[in-house]
């Protein structure tokens, strides 16, 4: 299939982008999400009383909504998620090539071509919102062209669990809906709790998460990124690589995970059977002789969307990490 | 002088009747392409609307009929790019036209003697700095920054070259090339150093280096654009020195050229109209190398007509390629140079090949 294969370097290095957060400190000034409503609304009624409001995007940029915005163009599929998840899915008027949830999305015009924001729709669809994406999924240069159009412009760049909750209520707020993003956030927060106790006291096997993988070279969770606290919470020890998930093939066989999760099998289609997968994996140089290849536990996982999408569904792929880790701790099947 | 028909026709230039039909056919598909990538773009705004709007712009004639995204599509996105387009591709096929003639270099292009890899790092390092700098500085560094580096890494790095080329008995054109060659190197490890440095800003890197109109504005077009015309004006005032270079430096010489001066004269405006480009749109390939061959075979190596021709007939290409990338979902538009200019390239060297074989 060859527009698969043309698109797989594309898709490793977003969901890399995605995956494997720098060190804290290096992209976002504030803490991201922490909106300040400047007009804060004494009886939390009607959305019109919501509004004016400023707020703070992930990015440290002040951005102030005159009213609730009733045109919505998002530019990553995780902010079209949390579009939809607060019930103003019919509001979006254009997404990303990307989007596939809720199917819905899939009927809205495209502002975004094989990971290239096209301006012209942008504009054309004449948005009185703009939810881009930070740490360059949405280049800087083209926020900077949106703004100089004269276009509001939030920047959404969630790097925690917690970071996620914030831009749910966040954009709970731009959309003159808190009550709802509210709910969401405690509807998450209780099966991520649900999660943590199922897995509690279990062993928490060393984990190698693939991300990547080409040529002697392993992408997996960035040290101290969003996958590697999933990873955590899953009830697993993440084995990491460095910021960017990079493991060296000597870093990997001294490390010697006891489990192996093939990230990569939500994209080839090769490796989602366990028997080959674990061929495949063994043919690897060096890798034959790791403790998860030798006990057979190589898993391929095919969840990886929704474990790096940093949307509602992000507690969708931690309950599938926690899983693929611990089958013992849950029922068969979801 | 000998008379030779080429040497004659090198001297006295290219007969009126001929340069003006080049050059009015040159035009001609300049503007056709123009109009259709200003008619032609992603979205509804189709050749009707484009024309009421640019017609009520300029001209104050007719009523606003149309929402006022459309307004903005035209006259902020889709007109700034046509004009980065034609500025650029002009500046780009003038100054390889310039370096294939001063370096006597088939394989010539206006990135040769490293403005591509000074750009190219100028540019990576501003898109880094704001990794390192106060956040608040960067984000209002962060456009103009990686212009200005851009434009300052290629042009130092021309003079860094010059400076290293040059031997006792003048600038040999060998020496240009390797000192060219090695300090692109050089940079091209940089780069590529950067590149594994940036982490989660790899994107915008590779978006950069690719080469984009997508970031064309009026603000910046103010800046490239005087430049470009100022050292293209400058470079065809001195078409009889390039003439002269055709017959090789010491004929050159003998026809009364200060080599050295013009030399460091010559690289130093196209490689000015090159950095200009550069800062404007990243390094876009292909323009610079195969325009002037293909003017060449086609007109003839004479720089009075050669000039003009290379300008207008690569800012046509550039435009139109550009009008392809986009209209293809935003590939690179370099790859469509290369994807229109190559085939038709490869059409016109068979052809001259067979013709000089009869």
């Amino acid at each position: 299939m060859a527009p698969h294969r043309l698109l797989a370097p594309l898709v490793v290095l977003c969901l890399a982008l995605v995956a494997c957060a720098g060190p804290a400190g290096t992209s976002s000034p504030s803490a991201p999400g922490a909106g300040t409503p400047t007009a804060s609304p004494s009886t939390a009624s009607s959305p019109a009383s919501l509004f004016p409001l400023t707020l703070t995007d992930d990015a440290g940029r002040e951005v102030l909504l005159e009213a609730s915005p009733e045109r919505i163009v998002s530019l990553a599929p995780s902010n079209t998620e949390i579009v939809c998840a607060l019930d103003a899915c019919d509001r979006l008027v254009g997404v990303t090539d990307f989007d596939d949830y809720p199917p819905q999305v899939l009927e809205i015009d495209k502002v975004v071509v094989a990971a290239a924001v096209d301006v012209e729709r942008v504009v054309a669809a004449e948005p009185d919102l703009v939810l881009a994406a930070g740490n360059e999924l949405t280049p800087s240069t083209v926020i900077a062209q949106l703004d100089d159009l004269g276009l509001t412009v939030l920047v959404l760049y969630p790097e925690t669990l917690d970071e996620v909750y914030a831009d749910i209520e966040l954009l709970g707020r731009a959309v003159g809906n808190p009550d709802a993003a509210a709910d969401l956030v405690a509807g998450m927060e209780q099966r991520v709790h649900a999660v943590v106790e199922a897995v509690e006291g279990a062993d928490r096997p060393l984990t190698l998460y693939e991300v990547f993988h080409g040529e002697g070279t392993t992408y997996t969770a960035g040290e101290g990124s969003f996958l590697a606290s999933l990873l955590d919470l899953a009830g697993a020890e993440p084995l990491t690589g460095d910021a960017q998930g990079l493991l060296t093939p000597e870093a990997l066989v001294a490390a010697d995970p006891e489990l192996i999760l093939l990230g990569t099998a939500s994209y080839d289609p090769s490796l989602a059977d366990p028997g080959t997968a674990l061929e495949t994996v063994a043919a690897r140089t060096g890798w034959s002789e790791l403790r998860a290849v030798r006990d057979e536990r190589v898993v391929p996982y095919v969840e990886d969307i929704v474990t790096t999408r940093p949307g509602p569904r992000i507690v969708d792929g931690l309950e599938a990490l926690a899983r693929a880790i611990h089958p013992d701790r849950f029922d068969a099947a979801p | 002088m000998s008379a030779t028909p080429v040497a004659r026709q090198l001297v006295l230039g290219p007969s009126l009747g001929r340069a003006t039909l080049v050059l009015s056919a040159g035009v001609g598909l300049l503007a056709v392409v123009s109009l259709a990538a200003v008619a032609f773009g992603t979205t509804g705004v189709g050749p009707g609307e484009a024309a009421t709007i640019l017609v009520h712009r300029v001209l104050g004639i007719g009523s606003v009929s149309w929402p006022a995204s459309s307004e903005t599509i035209l006259w902020e996105l889709r007109l700034p790019r046509v004009a980065a387009g034609i500025i650029v591709g002009a500046g780009l096929a003038c100054a390889g036209t310039v370096f294939q003639a001063l370096l006597r270099n088939p394989l010539a292009d206006p990135y040769i003697i490293g403005t591509a890899a000074g750009a190219s790092f100028g540019a990576v390092s501003a898109l880094l700095l704001p990794a390192v700098l106060p956040i608040a500085v960067g984000a209002w560094l962060g456009l103009g920054m990686i212009q200005l580096l851009a434009f300052a890494g290629a042009l130092t790095t021309v003079a860094v070259v010059f400076a290293v080329a040059r031997g006792r008995s003048g600038t040999p054109v060998i020496a240009l090339l390797l000192a060219g060659y090695a300090i692109s190197s050089l940079l091209a490890a940089g780069v590529a150093l950067l590149m594994f440095l940036s982490g989660d800003r790899l994107m915008a890197v590779v978006t950069w280096l690719l080469g984009s109109l997508a970031g064309a504005s009026w603000p910046r077009l103010a800046i490239a654009a005087p430049l470009i015309v100022v050292s293209f004006t400058l470079l065809l005032l001195r078409w009889r020195t390039l003439n002269a270079l055709l017959l090789g430096e010491q004929a050159a010489a003998h026809l009364g050229v200060e080599l050295e001066r013009e030399k460091r004269i010559l690289a130093g405006l196209a490689a000015l109209a090159t950095s200009a480009g550069v800062a404007i749109s990243g390094t876009i390939g292909f323009v610079g190398l195969v325009v002037p061959h293909l003017l060449r075979l086609a007109f003839g190596p004479d720089h009075r007509l050669l000039l003009p021709a290379t300008m207008v007939y690569g800012a046509a290409l550039l435009v139109l390629a550009d009008l392809g990338a986009r209209m293809a979902g935003g590939i690179p538009v370099g790859v469509v140079t290369a994807l229109i200019g190559a085939p038709f390239f490869l059409w016109l060297l068979r052809r001259s090949l067979v013709a000089h074989a009869r």
